[in-house]
């Protein structure tokens, strides 16, 4: 009986279904989507790539002045982060001394490119 | 009578073949409609299924090695022209202008051959899975037919005539049979929901225990005209069931200019099938698939029982009330 | 008709995974089977092996989707104890919530899933549409829908916030009344009582010779679970009990998971009321003294075993892993034997299988009966070997 019932409202109310494109999914604000490098603040210590599951972030060698807490240091490396190869586990996130790579909300489709690089 | 033209035209186009298939499809997308939106989901567009037929016309046919290319070719143009032609009895707009004494049992017995059909093409797809779904949808056959025939010959008895025409016609001067004979409206709506193989009858093509039963091995054309003769079965059968219980296209009083009356009864004739697609419909979305052998308990203890009984109570009341 | 040998597998709609059932029917009823379980081998033993403690936890979460944080928590309980290392209380409140919302998202699925065995698509639709409630409640908490990655060794890596707290409480709510929406259309369907009764009986003796675990052997009336048994996390501090059944069959199990859903719905309640403050990890060594540690955790299949040999490195030097599915598939073999085809997919999810969990290889020698293990190289030299000859012959 309570799945007569149950089956009758339904046919009178909305469907729930997301009419994706035109209604969009709301996504929290939690929710562990691209990676994103802030440049100014990185300071190149190899933190996120020691510590990265699937090793996807490689150094690559790259000399810019940044200034961080006041004082004026030389960068020798900064990270490259294959976005396809990425787990989005936050590991780097939480092991970045400065907060130079978080994950952001954004969620990452699909693309054409396979060698998308996040840098 | 019909001159020549006019009864090419009934025949051809309406309410004919295009009207017929193009009623198919329009039903078959409402089935589709109305079940998703008893689960709370969205539901296809209205000519899905025709582009459905549309594409499957268009993909290309697998031959499995050593099977019966021509046969297989052939089983489901037999099983659309069975159906079609069982439509041609049933009354559309006011009586069919081929009726007949008897044709009653001849719609019933065209009914039948797409079942035969699907059991043919199960046999002769070398499939183990094709096999075990034709030899289910046969026995299902003989479980379900005895009371289906008995419930729908049961009307013919008490107005006493073989034809659709003269039941409907006696229907219109007396009550509907769905209200005389209600264990046998029931039982043949049951019967219905078998024919058609529909859940939770739908034990020829269970997709989780034998992947599709008789149609694994047809693809390509043979698939869409399988798929349509089913959907046409699907019209004729609720067509059958509303004219035989539900007056069909009869208006309780007559109604004075000809072709008023026709187009009201055409009306109501689409009200009474989209009435009995409802009950099919709720039946289908309520339950799950019950198995062969508690099918056989049912159809023999239940259903045939019921049918016989209500053939039992007719007898007595045409005995009784109506006369010899 | 003569006796057929009908192909369930590997590729079967009824089959979410790939398992291969050769089983031979004499016209409905079975009457012999054989089982081949290992298409989804994917090393991961060996993976976890060289991968630090940091590094494996995202690799055993992987194990299995619907199980994730069963692997993890069963895993870093395990390192845990071989260091010696207290966790704050509020941790192992995070732990329990997001375990036991697990096993209730685990279980709807179930649900969903043994009714599109039976054909009955409506109850599928509509309990996978109520899971979604659960799974944005882990979204909004965790960061993600399935692979929560909220452990870490030594704590919990994401935290509750009171708003977290407070929407939670709403969306419990929601999903108390679908629960017992659904309790009341299990009970009183017709089609599903016809489908489950009687389909799959196990007897109490038959369960426990076996070694079933988990719903499977709970709905026989074995009274075995690890939350009560071999206790961790927060479940010893909070009142709720351990739902068992006698029916043996197949709707036995369904009631059993039933109730355990709403069993774990008060569970969830209680530890969101009784949340303690403090931190939500302790910093971990980097390294774990020599230890063989057993590491038992009730996953929503059943009881998972994580076996751990630690050797004062930085990585586990053996990790084995028995999952419940391993288990249960004795019984499945052992009650297949003379029931009807249409049983086959309604038996085979009745123990809720994920074979991604299961296959881990061992060889049998069929001849002299004995089983022995390979090791690393003697696997790759027997496979390059048995190639080459595939390839000439």
């Amino acid at each position: 009986m309570s799945v007569l019932k149950e089956m009758l409202e339904n046919l009178i109310s909305k469907p729930c279904t997301i009419l994706y494109p035109k209604e969009k999914v709301p996504i929290p604000k939690a929710f562990r989507g691209k990676v994103i490098i802030i440049e100014d603040k990185c300071i190149g210590c190899s933190r996120c790539s020691i510590v990265c599951p699937s090793q996807c972030i490689a150094m690559v060698p790259d000399q810019t002045e940044i200034e961080v807490k006041g004082k004026k240091i030389v960068r020798k490396k900064r990270p490259h982060v294959k976005l396809y190869s990425c787990l989005r586990c936050g590991l780097c996130e939480q092991h970045c001394p400065s907060d130079a790579i978080y994950l952001s909300n954004e969620l990452s489709c699909s693309g054409t490119d396979c060698k998308v690089v996040v840098s | 009578m019909m001159d020549a033209f006019q009864l090419a035209v009934y025949i051809l186009l309406f309410p004919g073949f295009l009207f017929l298939v193009l009623y198919a499809f329009f039903f078959k997308f409402l089935d589709r409609k109305i079940t998703a939106r008893m689960q709370n989901r969205v539901g296809p567009p209205l000519l899905q299924p025709f582009a459905d037929f549309v594409k499957m016309l268009a993909k290309e046919v697998i031959n499995p090695k050593g099977v019966d290319r021509q046969a297989l070719d052939v089983a489901p143009l037999l099983a659309l022209a069975a159906v079609m032609t069982a439509y041609l009895y049933v009354p559309i707009i006011g009586e069919s202008p081929l009726a007949f004494q008897g044709d009653l049992v001849v719609v019933l017995y065209l009914l039948t051959l797409p079942t035969i059909i699907l059991f043919i093409i199960g046999w002769l797809s070398r499939n183990v899975f094709a096999t075990i779904g034709g030899v289910r949808a046969v026995t299902q056959m003989f479980i379900y037919e005895v009371p289906f025939f008995l419930a729908l010959i049961t009307p013919a008895l008490m107005a006493g005539s073989w034809s659709i025409s003269d039941i409907i016609a006696w229907q219109q001067q007396n009550t509907w049979f769905a209200v005389l004979q209600p264990i046998g409206f029931i039982v043949a709506l049951i019967g219905l929901q078998a024919k058609l193989e529909r859940v939770p009858f739908d034990i020829p093509e269970a997709e989780t225990e034998i992947v599709a039963g008789p149609w694994t091995e047809l693809t390509g054309r043979r698939l869409a005209l399988m798929q349509l003769s089913m959907n046409i079965t699907l019209v004729t059968g609720s067509a059958l069931v509303a004219a035989v219980f539900l007056g069909g296209p009869m208006t309780p009083w007559t109604i004075a200019p000809d072709w008023l009356s026709a187009s009201i009864g055409f009306l109501l004739f689409l009200a009474k099938t989209f009435a009995i697609l409802l009950i099919l419909i709720s039946i289908t979305v309520a339950s799950g698939r019950i198995r062969i052998d508690q099918l056989n308990d049912i159809g023999w203890k239940y259903l045939a029982s019921a049918a016989f009984i209500q053939m039992g109570i007719v007898i007595m009341m045409n005995y009784l009330w109506v006369g010899a | 008709m003569p006796e057929i040998l009908l192909p369930i597998g590997p590729q079967h709609p009824a089959l979410k995974e790939p398992v291969n059932f050769k089983i031979v029917v004499d016209g409905e009823t079975i009457v012999r089977l054989d089982l081949d379980i290992s298409y989804n081998h994917r090393g991961i033993e060996k993976a976890a092996e060289q991968r630090d403690f940091v590094r494996v936890v995202p690799l055993l979460a992987r194990v299995c989707g619907i199980c994730s944080h069963s692997h993890t928590t069963a895993f870093v309980k395990g390192i845990e104890e071989a260091m010696q290392l207290e966790v704050p209380a509020r941790a192992q409140y995070i732990r329990t919530i997001v375990a036991e919302l697990e096993r209730m998202h685990s279980h709807l699925l179930w649900l969903g899933v043994a009714a599109h065995e039976i054909g009955f698509n409506t109850l599928f639709m509509w309990t996978w549409r109520d899971r979604e409630i659960i799974q944005d409640m882990l979204e909004e908490t965790t960061g993600n829908r399935v692979i929560y990655g909220v452990n870490e060794v030594g704590g919990v890596r994401c935290d509750l916030t009171l708003d977290l707290i407070r929407a939670s409480f709403e969306h419990l709510q929601k999903l108390e009344d679908r629960i017992t929406q659904y309790v009341g259309m299990v009970k009183n369907d017709e089609t599903l009582h016809m489908r489950f009764s009687g389909v799959g009986k196990l007897s109490k003796a038959d369960a426990l010779k076996y070694g079933t675990v988990g719903p499977t052997a709970r709905a026989s009336g074995v009274d075995y679970d690890i939350r009560k048994d071999d206790s961790y996390l927060a479940y010893d501090e909070m009142p709720w009990k351990v739902v068992t059944d006698t029916h043996g069959d197949v709707f036995g199990r369904t009631l059993v998971r039933i109730g355990e859903m709403q069993e774990s719905l008060t569970i969830v309640r209680f530890c969101l009321e009784n949340l303690p403050e403090g931190p939500i990890a302790v910093k971990a060594p980097k390294t774990a003294p020599p230890a063989e540690v057993l590491s038992r955790y009730e996953a929503p299949r059943g009881e998972l075993v994580h076996f751990i040999r630690t050797n004062n490195t930085d990585r586990v030097e053996r990790l084995d892993i028995r999952t419940p599915t391993l288990a249960n598939w004795t019984a499945v073999a052992v009650s297949l034997v003379n029931q009807n085809i249409a049983d086959i997919p309604v038996i085979v999810a009745a123990i809720d299988p994920c074979l991604s969990c299961t296959s881990r290889i061992t060889l049998l020698n069929g001849r002299n009966k004995k089983t022995s293990l390979m090791t690393w190289d003697e696997l790759r030299s027997y496979s390059g070997e048995y190639y080459r000859r595939k390839r000439c012959a």
